[in-house]
């Protein structure tokens, strides 16, 4: 019986040897790329259609599927040359209207696609030639070339889009190295190595995603090789995983920072030495120790690294001595009574972060409550205009989809941005405003460094957020795969990855 | 018969009435806006504005629920506003799925849950009643989340007898369908084993004993026919909430059933897919119940609808 077993064991081995398995918590919602906004969603369009430029894990923007672009006209107009004799899954030659049908298609209203945003600042595509597309932007614009990577921004092949109609999103056509084979909902998505491939073709010929939502349930699936890959695994499982010689633990940053803003229009937080105080009060390294059991990184700079324009620009020292100081030069007399709004189950150990916070604060005479809401609800809270915003401190995290540091610093930060906007600290510092919007006019990418390091400078010595840590993805890969990539901007790609 | 069966076909009309009115207004009146979370946390007024007109969202509560409604008569659920897919075709999807696995789940709890309870019911006071009495008070009190993770452990990881989760051959079944099912098999036993013993306390049990009828007659023909006949409300009443409860198993088992699609829908608003799942579970509660009636006459030749 056993023997039986094995034997038939072996046989279905072999039968996936050739299969790679990837395990993800949730089912894709949509395969058509401008819709996809979850990571699984992501992930498997970017197998299947490529961006014009891409964000390499270590975050930097190189061509694409764009050949080479030049920036003319202060700024205002990108022109773009394609590569030549790409052709999408579908036979359908990938050239400049192609290009132009599939921008203009994002941000039509129609579509109301959540990334519209990211092309905001296009006024028109124009086709010069075959090979060639040119972007007029209403305002000089840097970051577009970032926005350009963005996993919703993929070429997509127009015949297929116009053919299927509204099921395109079940059959996606791109260039990608692997193409679309079956979508069994709720079960599985299996992809095929495309073998006219454009660039380096990915040496596994197939590729299946599987949507698993319980983190122990897809580790037992890596335990036991029914899957090779296992993403977001949860911390109570990593010490079994690592006395397992077949499955290795990988950590890789993510774009996401976690934060605590105050407001800063109103007192006490009106007052920069108040802010400062907390920053001071917090013992970050014992929470990322014993609340996130080891998993993040904490922040030096409002942005994380594998962003372009991070650099790491200070830490506040844990002490609680200095705190008080500070406090007491702010005139604040203690216990001072706050209220700290926190979200629950929406971040890695969201309420807890909060908890072991309002434990540190209580030592330096900082009673604060915490108040939790459903996440619809607090979202609705922390955006509510400054004349009826009630919140005082409260926790949110911040993911810099496009990888460029405008998108993590201008919409927070710039004074412009106040809540309805994402600015919900009401944070305002007419020198940082300048130069975020400098930032996004220079087309020089060591200029706008420059500007980003001296924005965030500004911004962490005024100390809008009590800044905490960016999170950390944990991925379990059987250690028979080698060259998966766990991207930064949590997709996770399998288009390097080889058997051993 | 089927004037009985028509009539409460009709009564059902007002009841289902009642789950849309109540669904609608509870997934509006939750606090938030479903805009912001169908848009994402990074989508700018614009796209907000877009996607308020799509889903009506910008109308009138009454308004929305008369479009509801209207739409609703015709058969159209309404669109998914996460993968803008038809709701129907959605949940022509997932539900097949549940059914699946309930019914593999009530059949566990039927095949082993009565038979432990007649065991039990023979022997009052015995090692092996005190032992089934046991089981079932760990198998109503036992987390399913719990159970289940154990179960992959020890006979997915451990083992190596079954997979650890998803859909595919019938060995991908049987640890769900046990979790699943573990609590109604407790349910059963007890209830088999509380009505059986009083059965068999009546007098015509006496007297058919009396008359020298064997043990087994006595038993199979006379006790448990009368003895089952609650068993079977329970063992219905429970596909019904095995049907609409099987989240938390599909979660840990990664099966593709309405769970999934519900958990999904209902943290990010999804308002149409959400109404329509909960218009399902109503509708198939109502059958359920129906045909648990029904199934009432059949066993107990006392009970006539007129």
């Amino acid at each position: 019986m056993r023997k039986a077993l094995v034997v038939f064991g072996l046989i279905a081995l072999n039968a996936w040897a050739q299969r790679l398995i990837v395990a993800q918590g949730t089912d894709p919602i949509t395969l058509d790329a401008p819709l996809a906004q979850d990571s699984p969603s992501a992930t498997v369009v970017t197998h299947i259609s490529e961006t014009l430029f891409e964000l390499t894990p270590e975050g930097r923007i190189v061509p694409h599927l764009a050949e080479g672009y030049n920036f003319a006209d202060g700024g205002k107009t990108l022109t773009i040359r394609l590569r030549r004799g790409i052709v999408f899954h579908d036979g359908t030659p990938f050239n400049a209207e192609a290009v132009k049908f599939n921008l203009e298609r994002f941000v039509s209203r129609e579509l109301a696609s959540p990334f519209a945003f990211l092309l905001s600042e296009l006024d028109r595509v124009e086709v010069v030639d075959p090979y060639t597309v040119r972007l007029r932007l209403k305002n000089p614009f840097a970051p577009i070339l970032a926005h350009l990577t963005h996993s919703s921004t993929a070429i997509q092949s127009p015949t297929a889009i116009q053919r299927l109609g509204a099921q395109y999103r079940d059959n996606p056509v791109g260039t990608g190295p692997y193409r679309f084979q079956a979508w069994q909902k709720g079960q599985y998505v299996d992809l095929v190595r495309n073998e006219n491939y454009w660039g380096e073709k990915p040496p596994i010929p197939q590729v299946r995603f599987i949507p698993v939502p319980e983190g122990t349930t897809r580790v037992a699936l890596v335990e036991t090789g029914q899957a090779h890959v296992a993403v977001r695994i949860p911390p109570q499982d990593i010490p079994r995983l690592q006395t397992n010689p077949a499955v290795e633990v990988v950590r890789t940053p993510s774009l996401r920072t976690i934060y605590i803003y105050f407001n800063t229009q109103r007192a006490p937080f009106n007052d920069v030495r108040v802010r400062q105080a907390l920053n001071h009060a917090v013992n970050k390294e014992e929470i990322l120790q014993f609340v996130l059991g080891g998993i993040g990184r904490i922040s030096d700079a409002p942005i994380a690294p594998g962003i372009f324009g991070y650099a790491p620009v200070g830490r506040y020292e844990y002490n609680p001595q200095r705190a008080q100081e500070l406090l007491r030069q702010a005139g604040v007399s203690t216990p001072l009574r706050i209220t700290l709004h926190c979200p629950t189950g929406r971040y890695f150990q969201d309420i807890q972060v909060c908890e072991a916070i309002q434990g540190q604060l209580r030592r330096v005479g900082v009673e604060a409550t915490i108040q939790t809401l459903e996440w619809g609800a607090y979202l609705q809270e922390t955006q509510r205009p400054l004349r009826e915003n009630r919140i005082q401190m409260a926790m949110l995290g911040w993911g810099t989809v496009t990888g460029d540091a405008d998108y993590g610093l201008y919409p927070l930060f710039h004074s412009s941005q106040w809540a309805p906007g994402f600015n919900r600290a009401f944070y305002k510092n007419a020198e940082v405003d300048k130069l975020l919007a400098q930032a996004r006019i220079s087309t020089l990418p060591q200029g706008r460094q420059q500007l980003y390091r001296e924005a965030m400078n500004r911004i962490w010595r005024d100390a809008p957020w009590l800044f905490l840590h960016s999170e950390v993805q944990v991925t379990a890969i059987r250690k028979e795969v080698q060259g998966f990539i766990v991207h930064p901007t949590e997709r996770y790609l399998a288009y390097k990855a080889r058997f051993r | 018969m089927l004037s009985y069966t028509l009539r409460r076909l009709l009564v059902a009309i007002p009841t289902l009435f009642g789950v849309v009115l109540l669904v609608f207004l509870m997934v509006r009146l939750a606090p938030g806006d479903p805009a912001v979370l169908l848009a994402g946390e990074f989508a700018t007024p614009e796209t907000l504005e877009a996607i308020r007109t799509r889903y009506g969202l910008d109308r009138p509560l009454v308004e929305q629920f008369a479009l509801y409604l209207g739409a609703l008569l015709r058969g159209d659920l309404g669109e998914s506003a996460r993968s803008r897919r038809p709701v129907l075709e959605e949940l022509k999807t997932y539900f097949p799925n549940t059914v699946e696995l309930a019914s593999a789940a009530i059949l566990v709890a039927l095949l082993t849950g009565i038979p432990l309870g007649i065991l039990a019911a023979l022997r009052p006071g015995s090692g092996l009643d005190l032992l089934v009495m046991v089981l079932a008070l760990l198998g109503v009190s036992m987390p399913v989340f719990w159970f289940g993770l154990l179960a992959i452990l020890i006979f997915s990881v451990e083992l190596g007898w079954f997979p650890v989760a998803g859909k595919g051959t019938l060995a991908h079944l049987v640890l769900p369908a046990v979790t699943l099912g573990v609590n109604a098999t407790a349910l059963l036993a007890r209830m088999t084993r509380g009505t059986l013993l009083e059965v068999l306390s009546q007098d015509y049990i006496r007297t058919a004993r009396a008359k020298g009828l064997a043990e087994r007659v006595v038993i199979f023909k006379h006790a448990l026919r009368n003895a089952l006949i609650p068993v079977v409300t329970v063992a219905g009443l429970e596909f019904g909430s095995l049907l609409a409860g099987a989240v938390i198993t599909e979660t840990i088992f990664a099966w593709p059933g309405l769970g999934q699609l519900l958990v999904g829908s209902i943290l990010a608003r999804d308002y149409p897919v959400v109404q329509g799942a909960v218009l399902l579970v109503a509708v198939t509660f109502i059958l359920v119940n129906l045909l648990v009636d029904l199934a009432y006459a059949w066993i107990d030749p006392r009970v006539r609808y007129d």
